[in-house]
């Protein structure tokens, strides 16, 4: 029943309605910025309304969640590394990249489990926000450093070619890291979240209608093209083959599983609130760190990486994992 | 009858994360400027939409001297070799007011 409620939400509707607009080679084409302008606009009213709530809540309980956001944000893809490489099916580069993207977190998955909590009627606490805000980073330096350590390793394979040209790395090195921490989707969260915590609540109360009352609407629009971006991913399937698939259905159950215990025995938190930290595990990022490992990994493939975070978990999270991370929270509270 | 100078086009499609790295390219090896335009189609690296950060990519055009173009070539080669996805392809063109051709930018 709760699996089919989460599927009869207009957001994830509109999901289905751009995956389909997709199948059936509808003429619609979206202006080339729509997404980025969405995105940017979800990521500030996430962060006022996070920074907002922030403001009251208990700064003891918000570092522990930073804590433990660094701490799955490094985990996780070290995780995804081991298992991708166990699979054998893919080389050191590109399991370093898909297994950054798994670290990392999506911030429109994150935001439809809001949309399913609040469809639900179910309270869920300000922390995974904050969280939502720290994952972005610590995996793409995770992505970063399994990178490096494979090039070293395939070096050494290949009889020391490519050691000749860890000497120039110091500065790439320093502006890769530059970019990890200064990442825009980063810098507009906890901007937005630090304007949220410090402005006085009446003025903030003059912004509810540009964070709030459109919000859903704005969800909408966006999981709308993501669908079909994710549909547009749904071609290269046959490509990506069968293992890394399976790879991006199990990575996030469990990334998922993790943050179920993080979020309700490390941080106590409610249902909502630790099926907010499951989704935060669960999910893998599609906008942030893609640019990242085209920079820093140019030896993957990002169709691979690509198509496991948009075509194949993203979906899954937004249809299946969310309603299930739910069930799990709710029998593991109870 | 206007007076035609040869200089050689640098055309380079690539992702656009690459942008800064191509600007500082040009500008150390004399370019007199660039032109950046986005563009999207498919290739080794699948399909590039432009809809998301992540699969924008650009088309960088650089009209420069023969005796710069070893120099950019050297460059765009070594990125090559860092395995990332660059088309690069040099034509011969003719330009009019050549002079500002050969100011470099800075």
């Amino acid at each position: 029943m709760s699996a089919l409620n989460n599927l009869l939400i207009p957001a994830v509707l509109f999901f289905a309605l751009g995956v389909i607009t997709r199948l059936i080679r509808s003429d619609l084409r979206l202006p080339p910025d729509l997404a980025k302008m969405l995105s940017i606009y979800l990521l500030m009213a996430i962060g006022l309304h996070g920074g907002y709530a922030l403001g009251e809540a208990d700064l003891g309980k918000a570092f522990n969640a930073v804590v433990w956001a660094v701490a799955l944000g490094f985990a996780l893809p070290l995780l995804g590394y081991v298992l991708l490489m166990a699979t054998r099916r893919v080389d050191r580069m590109n399991a370093a990249a898909i297994a950054a993207h798994y670290g990392s977190v999506s911030a429109g998955t994150f935001l439809t489990a809001i949309a399913y909590l609040d469809n639900a009627g179910i309270d869920y606490e300000s922390y995974p926000v904050i969280m939502l805000a720290v994952m972005e980073s610590p995996a793409i330096i995770v992505g970063l450093l399994l990178a490096s350590w494979s090039r070293q390793r395939l070096a050494v394979q290949d009889g020391g070619v490519a050691s000749i040209e860890t000497g120039s790395n110091n500065g790439q090195w320093r502006s890769l890291l530059h970019e990890a921490m200064t990442n825009g989707s980063v810098v507009l969260l906890i901007g937005s979240m630090a304007i949220g915590a410090i402005s006085a609540p009446a003025s903030m109360e003059k912004l509810f209608p540009f964070i709030d009352e459109i919000f859903m609407g704005v969800l909408c629009l966006f999981l709308f093209e993501m669908g079909m971006e994710a549909a547009r991913r749904l071609r290269e399937f046959r490509k990506v083959g069968f293992v890394l698939v399976a790879f991006g259905l199990l990575m996030p159950l469990i990334g998922g599983l993790a943050g179920i215990a993080v979020g309700y025995l490390a941080l106590g938190l409610g249902a909502g609130g630790t099926t907010l930290v499951a989704v935060l595990g669960a999910s893998a990022s599609y906008i942030a760190v893609p640019p990242a490992m085209r920079l820093a990994v140019p030896e993957a493939n990002p169709s691979f990486y690509l198509t496991l975070a948009l075509g194949i978990t993203f979906p899954f999270n937004v249809v299946v994992g969310i309603p299930l991370y739910h069930h799990l929270a709710t029998l593991v509270i109870n | 009858m206007h007076r035609l100078v040869p200089e050689k086009l640098v055309t380079i499609i690539t992702t656009d994360v690459l942008e800064d790295r191509l600007v500082s390219i040009a500008r150390n090896r004399g370019a007199s400027g660039y032109t950046i335009l986005r563009a999207r189609g498919a290739g080794s690296s699948g399909e590039q939409s432009g809809m998301l950060d992540a699969d924008a990519n650009i088309k960088f055009h650089v009209i420069i001297p023969l005796e710069r173009l070893e120099g950019i070539l050297d460059d765009l080669e070594r990125l090559m070799n860092k395995r990332y996805q660059l088309t690069v392809f040099v034509s011969d063109v003719a330009v009019l007011g050549s002079d500002k051709f050969n100011r470099p930018l800075a």
